[in-house]
């Protein structure tokens, strides 16, 4: 009995002349990348030409007028790392803010999910009114809380009238207080995104698995630390390193509210990079600060992608 | 059949216009500010269109005019008249061959007739002419005449008597000068230019400007100390914390209403000025900043400069507009009908007494004080980039008390001496 077999093409030769390999690979290989081809060439003509021209740029002096660009090699990150203390400041202004926000929203937003997820009724309601917050522009949550924080006619002033004395302090005044102040806003904003996000992984949760926690004798506490926390760990994780990302990004709410001030207090690497490239005339200063605070973003995203190959659930 | 004749002839008909009314009018592109300003600029200068109808001005209206101009002016495009902050933006502008030299268009349209020849200096970049200079800008003490009255009080011409009165409107529960940075956080090298100028004199300013002596200079760090003194002692806005949170209306509002007896403000705040003490129903005027001395000095600025692109294809029609613009009579208009800080141009006097009396008196004080020796100099205008900012980012430093007077001028001594070898400073009429 004869066996009917088609040899396989090995060589590009045999492959071209073959029908059904031509077709597979202009389905899988060919018709695939025209899809992406519009978007892909997009993408290299407004992020990676001008990323790698960025990075070109960051070691010239280049004023940010005109063509005249001097190579410099590395001196622009001498000086950063080195000799520019505000640059320092900066940096460790934008880890507390970091910190900031690896902490309080998470909390607050882990918090308020759980909460929101046993309501049956009106949840929705509840929901919304919390992300409002994130729907507004910056510059209208600024404009807002710099007149709620004001000593002289905000929330303080008024309990002071009220006899209730102390909390009517400028603290977006203070250095001690202003990094804080903006962080207390900006996070006023944010947390209730944080919160929906939470919320709908912890519908996703199958409630057959709280039923099995309850049965084992599971209380409230164990079923978020055995059940919800390990059901919504991929988005938590995930947020987490966007966060950490987004921190190094800081720059409209603290550009809005106090420039960097007072005296540098509440400077983040974004705001002193606007500043050197559009005030100070040092756009290659500034195009380096760029480039450090990808180089942070990179080596956040490679923690998680090593997690990631750990075997953690991310 | 017949739409299509109709439609055919009317096609022939534009065809045959649309390439004589091109020729015909020439349109000088200018980029301008959103805003209050532009509503009451933008129509005085289309005015200009009725004067040639061959050249036609047209002002688009641009949320972040100076980023948005140099970045297409970089890029090749930008609008045919270039507007910048100062003297100093154009220095860059010029290095980099984004604009014209101007000086064929100086001669020919005669702007030395009118322009005060200081004023033409100021646009000069190694030599050749490549700016105007617009709104010609001073600092002065306005204050509440009903405060003063009340009170008894009257203006301060030296620091002595500004200390002494100091005391007294405090100890009446008001606050001095109605300040804040909180609008506006370059505030605060108005304060410091002032000082230097008003404390150690303009002499010694111009001296440092131009490298005879440092920042170090023993009376150009006592007028730091000086202005530090004040602001710990709470004369402006009430304490340090609150300077800091302290905004425009507040400014504004405090003076006004007479909770602050004074202000050191530029004379652009005459209209919000204006405007406010005729909500509140109460009084201003104005006496020159307190000098250590008690000589009136008036430091000198510029709002902005215009310019012509180097890449605009009818640079002639573009001079022509700078001219009607920049004459004495368009001025003129623009300071009565926009309060306008006026181009550095020779105004008649007619225009000036048609002014508030109280407003004309700043500009003829100003144009006395240049012409005696009695100006000085606002840091945006004469000072290079780095220091500029230097001068009113670190100043917070020391009166948040994490540097000293002194060291604040060394920094800043370190910056110039790196600008002025850099040969980055802005030109400075000389004395």
């Amino acid at each position: 009995m004869a066996v009917l077999t088609q040899k396989k093409p090995t060589t590009i030769l045999e492959k071209l002349n073959d029908e059904t390999w031509r077709r597979k690979f202009l389905r899988n290989v060919i018709i695939p990348w025209i899809f992406i081809a519009p978007l892909l060439l997009l993408h290299i003509y407004v992020v990676t030409i001008p990323a790698v021209q960025g990075i070109y740029m960051s070691m010239t002096d280049w004023k940010g007028v005109g063509q005249n660009a001097n190579f410099v090699g590395l001196d622009n990150y001498r000086e950063l790392f080195f000799e520019d203390e505000t640059f320092g400041k900066a940096l460790g202004n934008n880890i507390i803010w970091m910190i900031f926000f690896l902490t309080v929203p998470f909390i607050l937003a882990l918090f308020a999910a759980t909460m929101l997820s046993q309501i049956k009724r009106g949840g929705m309601v509840y929901r919304s009114i919390l992300f409002i917050p994130y729907v507004l522009a910056s510059v209208v949550t600024i404009t807002i809380w710099k007149n709620l924080l004001n000593p002289q006619r905000g929330v303080g002033a008024a309990l002071a009238e009220m006899g209730i004395q102390g909390f009517d302090i400028a603290y977006l005044g203070r250095p001690e207080t202003a990094l804080m102040s903006i962080a207390f806003i900006d996070n006023w904003h944010f947390w209730g995104f944080l919160m929906i996000l939470f919320l709908a992984a912890m519908q996703s949760i199958p409630p057959v698995l709280y039923d099995a926690a309850k049965i084992d004798g599971a209380n409230r506490w164990d079923e978020f630390r055995h059940v919800t926390l390990p059901g919504i760990r991929p988005v938590v994780l995930f947020m987490f390193m966007m966060v950490a990302i987004w921190s190094f990004l800081a720059f409209d709410y603290i550009f809005l509210s106090t420039q960097g001030g007072p005296g540098g207090a509440s400077e983040v690497i974004a705001t002193l990079l606007y500043k050197n490239a559009f005030f100070r005339f040092e756009a290659g200063y500034g195009a380096a600060m760029g480039v450090v605070i990808s180089i942070f973003a990179g080596f956040i995203i490679m923690i998680f992608v090593t997690l990631r190959r750990r075997g953690w659930d991310i | 059949m017949k739409q299509f004749k109709i439609f055919f002839a009317v096609a022939v008909l534009i065809l045959a216009l649309a390439p004589v009314g091109a020729q015909d009018v020439t349109t000088v592109s200018m980029w301008f500010s959103e805003g209050s300003t532009l509503d009451c600029w933008g129509p005085l200068m289309l005015e200009f269109n009725e004067v040639d109808p061959s050249i036609q001005l047209e002002i688009v209206p641009q949320a972040d005019t100076w980023n948005v101009t140099r970045t297409a002016v970089a890029g090749g495009g930008g609008p045919d008249i270039v507007r910048t902050p100062g003297p100093s933006f154009v220095y860059e502008m010029a290095q980099a061959g984004l604009i014209l030299p101007m000086d064929a268009f100086a001669d020919e349209m005669g702007w030395g007739d009118f322009f005060f020849d200081w004023a033409l200096d100021l646009g000069l970049v190694d030599g050749q002419l490549y700016s105007l200079s617009d709104e010609l800008e001073t600092l002065v003490m306005y204050y509440n005449v009903e405060v003063f009255e009340e009170h008894g009080w009257t203006p301060p011409d030296t620091m002595d008597e500004l200390n002494a009165l100091a005391e007294e409107v405090e100890a009446a529960g008001l606050t001095v000068f109605s300040h804040g940075n909180a609008s506006w956080r370059p505030t605060n090298e108005h304060f410091v230019g002032e000082y230097w100028t008003q404390v150690a004199g303009p002499h010694k300013v111009y001296q440092a400007l131009s490298g005879e002596i440092p920042w170090t200079d023993e009376s150009l760090v006592e007028a730091i100390e000086l202005l530090d003194a004040h602001m710990q002692a709470g004369w402006y806005g009430g304490g340090v914390d609150l300077y800091f949170t302290n905004d425009g209306v507040y400014r504004r509002t405090s003076l006004a209403e007479g909770s602050a007896a004074m202000n050191i403000e530029g004379s652009w705040a005459i209209r919000g000025t204006v405007d406010y003490f005729g909500e509140s129903g109460q009084t201003w005027d104005w006496v020159p900043v307190p000098s250590h001395d008690g000589t009136d000095y008036f430091t000198i600025g510029m709002g902005n400069t215009s310019s012509i692109n180097a890449n605009s294809p009818h640079p002639e029609a573009a001079a022509q507009f700078l001219t009607w613009y920049f004459s004495p009579e368009t001025q003129g208009k623009m300071l009565t009908n926009c309060l306008k800080g006026p181009a550095p141009v020779a105004i008649g006097e007619d225009v000036l007494g048609a002014l508030d009396p109280r407003i004309a008196r700043i500009y003829a004080a100003l144009s006395d004080a240049s012409a005696n020796d009695r100006y000085g100099y606002t840091t945006w205008t004469f000072w290079p980039p780095k220091s500029d900012v230097y001068i009113y980012e670190e100043i917070e430093r020391v009166w948040t008390g994490e540097i000293t007077a002194m060291e604040y001028s060394q920094g800043l001594q370190e910056l110039f001496a790196e600008e002025l070898e850099a040969g980055d400073i802005p030109p400075i009429p000389t004395r």
